[in-house]
Formats: C-alpha cells, sequence, structure tokens
C-alpha cells in the first residue's frame, strides 16, 4: 500500500521533477503541476504520471488534478508564498491529508508550523550542514565532511 | 567502451521484458485446451498446441531468467518499441504453429492468419468449416489478446520493467490514471469485462456458448474473426446483430473515453472529438450507404437498412464482421467502405486506421485555417481540443506528427495497392481490400483466399502488422537495433559470456 499513494507535485523545477520522476518510479500516482509548460519537459521515462500545464494558484488547476483525491500535496516552486498558498489550499479546502512545502526563508518556517504544514528550508539544511562542518573544523583532516 | 557497457545493461532489461511476454504467450496458448471438457475428440491436436506453447515458455522463461536484473528499470519509447516488435514478432510465428500443423496450412498461410489474429484484423485464408473448435477457439483467443495488446499484458501482470515507452509503442500513450501499470491494468479490467458480458449476451440472443464466447472475443477486439463462412450473416437475426453493433462500438471506444463512461461523466464523454466524429460520421455514412447502394440491391426495406448500418459501423470500427458478401456492391459502396476503414476507430482503443482523432484534427485545422484568412492578421486564436477532461491547445509539433502519420500511413496504401493491382486484381477490390489489411479491419471483398499468390499475402501481412503498431515507433526502433549493433558488434554474444562468468 505504501508505494501507491496519489501524489500531487507544483513546481516542475530540478527539485520538483526530480520528486515526481522517483516518486512515479516506485510506484506512486502522480500527478505534476507547472505553470511553464518546457518545464514539463524536465521529466524523465521514469514518469509515468499525468502532467497539467498550469498556474496551481488557480482553483480550477487544482481541481483538474483531483486535489480532493490526493493522499500528498509537495510544493516545490520558487516562491516561498505560492508554496504558502498551495499548501494552505490543498489543507483547507481539499483536506490533504499530508502537506508538504518547500520554503526558503528561514524565518518564515515558524510561521508555517503555526500553520500546521510541514515544510523542508533548503537554507536551514544547508546552514546547519555548514556549521557543522564549521564546528568539526580541523578534526576531519583525510577530507570527508561527515 | 563505457557506452557498450551502458547498451549491454539496457538490452538486457529488454531481452528480460521479451522473455516475459513470450512466457505469458506460451501460457496462452494452452487455454484452447479448455475445450476439451466438451469435445474430448479433439485431444488429437493436443500436441500441436503444447508444443509450441512449451517452446515459447522455455524461451521466454530462459531469457527472462538470464537477463532479470534487481533494478526496477523504466524503459525509453524506442526500448519499448524493440520490445514490442522482437514480441510480436516472435509470438506470432509461434502462433501460426497450430494452424499450420493441425490444418496443414502452408507456412505463408499459417503466418497470415497469426498475424491476421494478432493485429485484430480477420482477414483469414483458413477453411472455418474444416477446423475444428480448438483451433476456432485459438483464432478468437488470439485476437482478444491482441486486441489488449501484448505489452500491456505484461505491464498489467507482473512487476518489472514499466515505462510509458512500452504502451506507447503499443498504440497506447494515453493514460486512464496517473501511473503506467495501475493503468494497464484497468485497460485489462474494462476489456475483460466487455468480453463477459459480450459473450453473455449473444448467448441470451440465441448463439450457442461456443459460436458466443468465440464471436464476443472477435467483436470488442474489433477482430472479426468468425465460426461461421457467413459471419454474423449466418445468424440473420436483429438481437445477434444489435448485440454485435453495441460490442463493435465499445470496442473502438478509446479507453480513456471508457473510463469516463464507466464513471458516468457524461460530459466529458460529448466534449470529445472522436464521440462527435462518430456522431456525425455513422449516422450519415448509413445513410448515404442505404441510399445509394442498399436500398436498390436488397429488396427488402428492412434488410436494406440493418446492412447499410451494419457494414458502416463494422468498417468504421475496424472489426469486419459482415452479414453479407461485397461483390455485388456498387462502386460507391465499396468507395464509402474503403473511406471508413482508412479513417478507422479510436485512438488509445482495440481499433486500427488513421484514428477519428487524428482526422478530427486535421478538419479543425482546415477550419481554423480559413478562419484565419478572415479575422485580422495580428488576432491571436487558439486551436483547443478536449483530451479526457482537459482543454488542451494543439501546437505545431503535435500538428506536425499527425500530418506527417498520414501521409506515411496513405503513401504505404498507395503502394499496397500497386502490389495487389501488378498481382492482377483490379483497382476497385485492390483499394477495398488494402484498406482493410492496413487498418486491420478484415472485410473482404474477396482477393484474400487460401489461393492468393504469395507475394500479395506477404504485402498485406506486412500492412497488417503496420497498421497495428505505429509507424513511427516501429522504423525508428529498427534504426535504433541497426546502430546499437554497429556500436556493441555482436551483441548476444558479449551476454552469453559476461553471464557464464558470473554465474
Amino acid at each position: 500500500m505504501k508505494n501507491s499513494r496519489y501524489i500531487v507535485v507544483v513546481g516542475c523545477g530540478r527539485l520538483g521533477s526530480l520528486l515526481a520522476n522517483r516518486l512515479s518510479r516506485d510506484g506512486n500516482s502522480v500527478v505534476v503541476i507547472d505553470r511553464v509548460e518546457i518545464a514539463l519537459d524536465d521529466l524523465s521515462p521514469d514518469f509515468s504520471g499525468f502532467r497539467i500545464n498550469g498556474d496551481a494558484t488557480h482553483m480550477a488547476v487544482l481541481k483538474a488534478a483531483k486535489l480532493k483525491n490526493a493522499d500528498v500535496l509537495i510544493a516545490t516552486t520558487h516562491e516561498d508564498n505560492v508554496n504558502l498558498m498551495v499548501a494552505q489550499v490543498a489543507q483547507k479546502i481539499f483536506r490533504v491529508p499530508h502537506v508538504l512545502a518547500r520554503v526558503f526563508d528561514p524565518r518564515r518556517e515558524e510561521v508555517y508550523a503555526q500553520l500546521g504544514i510541514d515544510t523542508i528550508c533548503p537554507t536551514s539544511v544547508a546552514a546547519d550542514m555548514f556549521l557543522e562542518a564549521v564546528a568539526n573544523g580541523g578534526t576531519h583532516q583525510d577530507g570527508g565532511v561527515s | 567502451m563505457r557506452e557498450k557497457e551502458y547498451l549491454k545493461k539496457r538490452y538486457a532489461a529488454m531481452f528480460s521484458s521479451i522473455g516475459m511476454i513470450l512466457l505469458l504467450s506460451g501460457g496462452l496458448m494452452l487455454t484452447p485446451l479448455l475445450i476439451l471438457v466438451s469435445n474430448p475428440e479433439e485431444s488429437a491436436h493436443v500436441l500441436w498446441f503444447c508444443l509450441p506453447a512449451g517452446g515459447l515458455i522455455i524461451l521466454g522463461g530462459i531469457l527472462w531468467r538470464l537477463f532479470r536484473s534487481e533494478a526496477n528499470t523504466t524503459l525509453s519509447v524506442q526500448e519499448g518499441g524493440i520490445i514490442v516488435i522482437v514480441g510480436w514478432m516472435t509470438v506470432i510465428l509461434f502462433s501460426a504453429w497450430p494452424f499450420a500443423s493441425v490444418l496443414g496450412l502452408p507456412f505463408s498461410r499459417a503466418i497470415f492468419e497469426s498475424m491476421s489474429g494478432w493485429t485484430t484484423t480477420g482477414l483469414s485464408v483458413v477453411d472455418v468449416t474444416a477446423a475444428g473448435p480448438m483451433v476456432l477457439l485459438w483464432r478468437s483467443i488470439i485476437q482478444l489478446a491482441g486486441g489488449a495488446g501484448l505489452a500491456i499484458i505484461m505491464m498489467s501482470a507482473i512487476v518489472g520493467p514499466s515505462g510509458v515507452g512500452i504502451s506507447r509503442a503499443e498504440g497506447r500513450g494515453d493514460q486512464l490514471v496517473p501511473h503506467v501499470r495501475q493503468s494497464a491494468r484497468l485497460v485489462l479490467i474494462i476489456y475483460s469485462a466487455y468480453a463477459g458480458a459480450g459473450s453473455l449476451a449473444y448467448w441470451a440472443a440465441g448463439m450457442s456458448p461456443f459460436d458466443a464466447a468465440n464471436h464476443a472475443f472477435a467483436a470488442v477486439s474489433t477482430g472479426g474473426f468468425s465460426t461461421r463462412v457467413e459471419s454474423i450473416g449466418y445468424w440473420n437475426t436483429l438481437r445477434v446483430e444489435a448485440v454485435t453493433l453495441s460490442l463493435m462500438v465499445l470496442g473502438n471506444l478509446s479507453f480513456v473515453t471508457a473510463w469516463f463512461l464507466w464513471r458516468g461523466k457524461l460530459g466529458v464523454v460529448f466534449k470529445n472529438g472522436e464521440i462527435r466524429l462518430q456522431a456525425v460520421l455513422i449516422p450519415l455514412a448509413a445513410t448515404a450507404a442505404f441510399i445509394w447502394t442498399c436500398q436498390a440491391l436488397y429488396p427488402h426495406m428492412g434488410k436494406a437498412v440493418r446492412v447499410a448500418v451494419f457494414e458502416t459501423v463494422s468498417a468504421l470500427t475496424t472489426t469486419g464482421f459482415s452479414t453479407v458478401g461485397y461483390g455485388n456492391w456498387n462502386a460507391f459502396g465499396v468507395a464509402l467502405m474503403t473511406a471508413l476503414m482508412l479513417i478507422g476507430g479510436g485512438t488509445c482503443s482495440t481499433a486500427g486506421g488513421i484514428k477519428q482523432f487524428r482526422i478530427y484534427l486535421l478538419f479543425k485545422m482546415l477550419v481554423w485555417d480559413i478562419k484565419h484568412h478572415l479575422i485580422p492578421k495580428t488576432a491571436v486564436a487558439e486551436l483547443p481540443v478536449w483530451e479526457g477532461n482537459q482543454r488542451v491547445f494543439m501546437n505545431d509539433t503535435g500538428l506536425r506528427q499527425v500530418t506527417m502519420f498520414v501521409f506515411l500511413y496513405m503513401t504505404t496504401y498507395g503502394l499496397g495497392v500497386m502490389v495487389l493491382c501488378a498481382y492482377g486484381y483490379t483497382l476497385r477490390d485492390s483499394l477495398f481490400e488494402f484498406a482493410s489489411a492496413l487498418g486491420t479491419v478484415g472485410l473482404s471483398i474477396g482477393i484474400t483466399s487460401a489461393a492468393m499468390p504469395d507475394g500479395a499475402l506477404w504485402a498485406e501481412i506486412l500492412a497488417m502488422f503496420f497498421g497495428r503498431l505505429e509507424f513511427i515507433v516501429i522504423i525508428v526502433s529498427l534504426l535504433k537495433i541497426s546502430r546499437d549493433m554497429r556500436v556493441t558488434g555482436p551483441v548476444v554474444h558479449g551476454f552469453v559470456q559476461r553471464h557464464s562468468h558470473t554465474n
């Protein structure tokens, strides 16, 4: 059952297309939404889901993606505000059980958390790794940053 | 060197898939043995089914085991094309075996019958009065499986290599649900439901259970093999014809449309271009056939109407069941039927031909082009088409592919007609018969018979193969094979060596 969920990915950039390819290959039903049609060409043959060319902030587009049946929504556009909006719409209107959003600005993470949206912040993830590497500074001489 | 390694890995995945296809078809070949329950006297032919089935299973098993890899490989469209071509050709070759052995057909005739079955054409060189029930059932089963498609069956049956490439290579590019494997499964469920319901309906309409199953299989696959010489005309009842009509229309419906219909989304169904085209084309063609052909030919008014409707639907859906012969039809009737056969059925259905969607698109483009001259030069116009429940805009690439396909199709058609003419058939008969073969229809005006010359026979065999699978995919895949051969040298040799090392 685990690998046959219905997943909607919003944004088909480098991250969105990678996620969509992997999820589809693992057997999930995946629908990808992107505003730019050529962005959808980034999907590899691994991807066997549906592609929707449209603005995910429009209700009609989300309805076309059958968001109300979705188990998971992942918002990966490069705009924090778009991600937040799509995530909120998915959660409040379409009642999607699991909503994930990418957020670049670490200061916004807290706001998202209050709204009950799971976030992944590439900036803070990178920052943590840098800090760790700095703290471990001279101890790892063999070149590996763990 | 690195390319060589890479290609080896890809071909290993392809061979493993081909092995799986052969394995499943081998199993399929044993299903006609079920007839022994009711007809034990057929046991004499058991050997001729078990031998090729065993061959397929062993060959398939070896290929599958030898090249199986743990990684869940996804195949591209060209790779899918290679699987489909090699898989189909091998299976068609083995399926011809029972025809050759049981009925004593020469090699070329047996291949013709097998090809006609798998491509759901329905042209036949078998004398059905002399054939036993086991062979007749085998013909129908071939059509049922061929209608679904070997790769679709493989993909839905097991876990293994998958990908949009495989289904696209078999002409099933449109998906019902956003995952290729689940989509394939759904297609098979809908398809089996048709076949089951069709069998029951035929039985209720007065056929024997054996005839009911055979005709249901042949109708939903838009195949058209019959157990009687007169085809559906043998029964000559309205009920049987009504059941056949509905099965043919269902079979020619795109599975995507069928899925919407199944869920009761009628609004979406009626926006579909193919449905609209059919809604205009079928009544128009039937009326024309009635007025200019059937009226004069059949004295009884009711009979004339029935013939007009039945034959036009049979031609458009590329099924190929008939209730009458066409020898005495006038030129208009033959021309109309030829045109319908060229247009063909729906995309992503079991039917063949140019496909209604392409015709609809070209027609829309023509209208749009004329309109374009009437509006200001700088006006921006859009060309919307309904695909499923989505409104999409046709771009130039899509249109180019469509026109290219139609060009290729008509070129092949022209060449084929010339081949038949060269063998001394009349232009009228050649036009009709080759449209029937290329569109995988199966209506015959009399050219196709056991006595026809070999050249004409092979031309039709090729036409059926090209008509069933996607033209461009076949060409591209064949080119890819020859190019890869040059890169790797003797490919197969390398494989065996590598595997004997690892084992």
